[in-house]
């Protein structure tokens, strides 16, 4: 399922959640570089649009706001026992498209 | 449902309330019903504890008993293999507890193994160590069943059991910080969680139980740090509704149970009528609801979990309100 905003709606260090259907996905705009990550942290089902963003040497990293996991946002990498679902990104003008795989992805709580 | 903050039948409706929302979703949570996420087991088992209807619901104790492992602990998911630290510790507690009131055999021995299992796991400078949380935080559960295992005279290895308790405690009091709070910088940078899980649910308990002036002294500094980052809202850690619940419970029992032990260590603490930080943070909890239950941020959906630890604050906000620290601590497992 493709997701599509216009770019004027994400300026630069804003946040956006989006849904592809049940899928809330948290698109993040940092210095131009658009990342999109699903909004459910793999841990305890945190709100990750609600995270801290860092800029590490490995790249951007969001930290979930209930208990602190981080996840790569290109990768959704983590050294917890978890990992984040992120989405891949396109810009065709003024325009990101977000491609989003199927859900269900559910924490169960 | 609109309620006055300081009405305490309004509270006990509310209550109600939810409890009967959260007894209609049993099948999301209930062990009786299949495999579960445990550590939302053992968020519903503690209203079920408070509301005292452990009797009437006593399979669920005996269902949670029968996932426990061969070497006392449990997974985070019931199905699951391997046994991990910080879920462990808080169905344990769930099962001492509720085994106060069922007086079981077999759930007595579930605990027996469950205090096996955490002199098992401790480390050697006294912490426990679990991947999916802060290494403090991590500490706190243990101890706090630990302080449980205590206040309510478990005799199984007890002399193992003081000493893990006290080094526990001793690995938790050497890491607070110069300003008063607890950090972590990868899990907890703002130290607000942290700071309000380590004072009530580890720390204070040694308060009650050997009237430790070191950990008086140290509560009353995590609280005073908690009251410094409260937002002028009531919440703290940006609205964010689990962390204003868990510092709204710490301050109460801290605050009450220093009142009456340690009244020397509160200073302006203490304040007048009552710690207005207190009733600025239930109110703000209050406002964060949804029509039913609450969610992890205002005007995100509710969930069952972040729901079973608002009926948890609201039940013991109307025993902090009775004035009783007792009667407060004994909703923590502290006192019988």
């Amino acid at each position: 399922m493709r997701v599509e905003l216009e770019l004027e709606e994400l300026p630069l260090g804003s946040r956006r959640l989006v849904r592809a259907g049940t899928v809330e996905v948290a698109v993040f705009n940092l210095d131009g570089e658009i990342f999109a990550v699903n909004n459910v942290c793999p841990h305890r089902g945190g709100p990750l649009i609600r995270g801290l963003v860092q800029r590490t040497e490995a790249g951007p990293f969001v930290r979930c706001p209930m208990h602190g996991w981080a996840f790569c946002m290109t990768s959704g990498a983590s050294v917890r026992p978890g990992r984040a679902i992120v989405y891949p990104v396109a810009l065709h003008g003024e325009r990101i498209a977000i491609e989003v795989e199927a859900g269900p992805f559910e924490v169960p709580r | 449902m609109e309620v006055d903050t300081f009405a305490d039948a309004a509270l006990a409706r509310l209550t109600e309330a939810e409890l009967a929302g959260l007894l209609a979703e049993r099948a999301r949570w209930s062990l009786t019903y299949g495999p579960q996420d445990l550590e939302l087991v053992a968020h519903a088992l503690r209203c079920i504890l408070h509301v005292e209807r452990v009797r009437a619901m006593s399979a669920e104790f005996e269902a949670l008993a029968g996932v426990q492992h061969h070497d006392g602990g449990f997974a985070p998911r019931s199905a699951d293999a391997e046994s991990t630290v910080w879920v462990s510790a808080f169905c344990a507690l769930m099962l001492i507890r509720g085994n106060a009131v069922l007086a079981s055999g077999p759930l007595a021995q579930s605990v027996r193994l469950a205090v096996d299992y955490f002199l098992d796991t401790q480390e050697r400078d006294g912490r426990w160590v679990d991947p999916r949380w802060a290494d403090l935080d991590t500490t706190s559960h243990p101890v706090s069943f630990f302080n449980v295992v205590l206040a309510l005279g478990e005799t199984h290895r007890r002399a193992d059991v003081e000493r893990a308790w006290r080094a526990g405690l001793g690995f938790i009091l050497a890491a607070q910080g110069e300003d008063g709070g607890w950090y972590d910088a990868e899990f907890h940078p703002s130290g607000v969680e942290i700071t309000a899980h380590l004072i009530q649910d580890a720390l204070v308990a040694a308060v009650l139980l050997e009237d430790r002036a070191d950990v008086a002294s140290s509560c009353a500094r995590g609280l005073g740090k908690l009251r410094s980052v409260q937002a002028a809202s009531g919440s703290w850690d940006d609205d964010n509704v689990d962390h204003t619940m868990d510092c709204v419970r710490s301050s109460m029992l801290v605050a009450r149970l220093l009142a009456r032990h340690a009244p020397e260590t509160l200073g302006d603490l203490a304040g007048g009528r009552e710690p207005d930080w207190i009733d600025r943070g239930l109110a703000w909890i209050l406002a964060a609801r949804n029509p039913s239950g609450w969610p992890d941020f205002p005007g995100m959906e509710s969930n069952l979990e972040r729901s079973c630890d608002g009926i948890d604050t609201l039940i013991k906000y109307r025993a902090y309100l009775g004035r009783d620290p007792e009667r407060l601590a004994r909703l923590w497992g502290y006192a019988r």
